[in-house]
Order: structure tokens, then sequence, then C-alpha cells
């Protein structure tokens, strides 16, 4: 753009002038959309899930366990993004969280491994009642 | 900081500062969902979307009566509904953002916000629903 035609439009309303490629620049550009696409797999993941617990409301006759390889395939590619999305958001916590314990600030990376430590031990009490309470 | 203020009628300054209450909820919802889904969804993936379907473990949803007997629990009900309703108040925010970052300014907008906000509204009514209609409660 000219000098010119920058000035005449200076009062105008201003528009960045980013691509909508700029993530593709940069590894760090490129992971932090990986982490905010990481929102699409996983609401596909829960809706299915909600789709399966209204199938069971259909009646034995209807039912079926899913099986096909395609979703197995679907499920994997949703679980390493559900992954990318646990280990960046549970690593923010040490960002975010700030706190005093007799008057000493607990360190970042302590908040950073409780909050890890939550995610193993929801993960094996969950998976314990999905998988003990099965057949 | 001391700033001009007009005066109303009744003589009190009429610059009101409202706390970002609208703000304040939505960014709360934003960092739950995003906490719960980090805690408890890649269990759900693994389980019931992959050893589940290879059959390598048993999971609950691989027989009917299994199945629904689960989904009567009153506990089970809320605690499903907690897990796919909350993360979508998250993953609405991620993916207008996301379309904000590919260069769609629209996605800025108030319309966009309702649509998006609203749509995870519209999945917690739905599961709800469907919660509440397909397996009737009991402790059994």
């Amino acid at each position: 753009m000219s000098a010119g035609a920058r000035a005449s439009t200076a009062t105008k309303t201003y528009r960045p002038a980013m691509g909508a490629g700029w993530w593709t620049r940069k590894r760090h550009y490129f992971l932090y959309m990986v982490r905010e696409f990481t929102a699409l797999p996983l609401a596909l993941w829960l809706l299915w899930l909600l789709y399966e617990i209204y199938r069971a409301g259909r009646g034995p006759s209807a039912f079926y366990p899913p099986s096909s390889t395609a979703f197995v395939v679907f499920s994997v590619i949703c679980l390493l993004f559900a992954l990318y999305h646990s280990y960046t958001f549970l690593s923010l916590a040490g960002v975010i969280l700030h706190f005093k314990v007799l008057d000493k600030p607990v360190p970042s990376r302590l908040i950073v491994l409780s909050q890890f430590g939550l995610w193993l031990v929801a993960s094996v009490v969950i998976g314990a009642v999905l998988i003990g309470f099965g057949r | 900081m001391s700033e001009t203020k007009p005066v109303g009628f009744s003589g009190y300054a009429t610059i009101e500062h409202k706390p970002a209450l609208a703000h304040l909820f939505w960014w709360f919802m934003f960092a739950q969902g995003g906490v719960l889904a980090a805690i408890l969804i890649p269990v759900h993936i693994l389980v019931q979307g992959i050893l589940g379907p290879l059959g390598i473990v048993t999971v609950v949803d691989r027989h009917y009566d299994t199945w629904i007997g689960i989904l009567g629990n009153p506990i089970v009900k809320l605690y499903l509904l907690v897990l796919i309703s909350l993360p979508f108040f998250h993953f609405a925010h991620r993916l207008r953002y996301l379309l904000v970052d590919l260069g769609v300014p629209a996605a800025k907008t108030v319309v966009a916000q309702v649509i998006f906000y609203g749509g995870a509204v519209l999945v917690t009514l739905l599961a709800i629903y469907v919660l509440l209609t397909t397996a009737p409660i009991s402790l059994g």
C-alpha cells in the first residue's frame, strides 16, 4: 500500500494486515492454534457420548456397542487432542494460581504438579468405575 | 483519579462503574470447563473410545443392560451432565477466538457471542433432556 493511500484511510477503521495463514510461520504460533483447535475434536467426542446415551434410551433391540475401526481411529485422534489440551491447560495453572502458605508463596512447579496429580487420580478412579462396573 | 462528571437531577454523579459481571461469569465458565475437560475427558476417550471397542477391557457401555442400569443412577446423570455440558462453555470461547485468529472479525460481534455461548447453553439443555428421558432414575 502506498503512503498516500494509507494517509487517506488514516481515520478509518484499523485493519490488521495479518493474513489467515500467520500461524503457519512459527512453530510457537502453530502450537498455539493447535491448542485452540483442540476444542473441536473434544466437542465432537462429547456429542458422540451424548448420542450414545440417547441411543440407550431407544431400547435393547436398537442397541449395539460401537466397535468400528473408523470410530476407534476417530477416538485416537480425539485422544491426542485431549491430551494436548490437558497438558497445556493444567500447565497454565502454575502461571494463573498464586497461593501463599505460611507467608511463603507456593512454587508454581508444585501447583502444576498438584494439577497433574489430580488428573492422574481422577483418571484412575473414572477408569476403574468404567471398567470395573462393565462386563 | 479525578474527572469531570455530569451531574444528574439528584445531584449525584451519574457515571457508574459497573462490575463486569457477565464477563466474570463467562470467564469463570471458560476456566471451569477447561479444567473439567482437561481432567475428565482423556480417560473417557481412552476407555470408551479405544480400549472398549478393541475388546481389551470390559466397559459399562458395551452391553445394553449394564449401560442403561448405570445411566439410571442419579449421581451418574449429574456427573454426565457436568462432563458433557461444562466443557462446551470452554469450547465456545476457544472456537470463537479460533475464528478471530483465522481472520474472521465477525466472530467478535455480539451475534457471534450469542451463537457460540448460546450453543453451549443449547448443549446443556439437550444433555439435561437426554439424561432425564433415557433411563428412569433409580438407585438400584
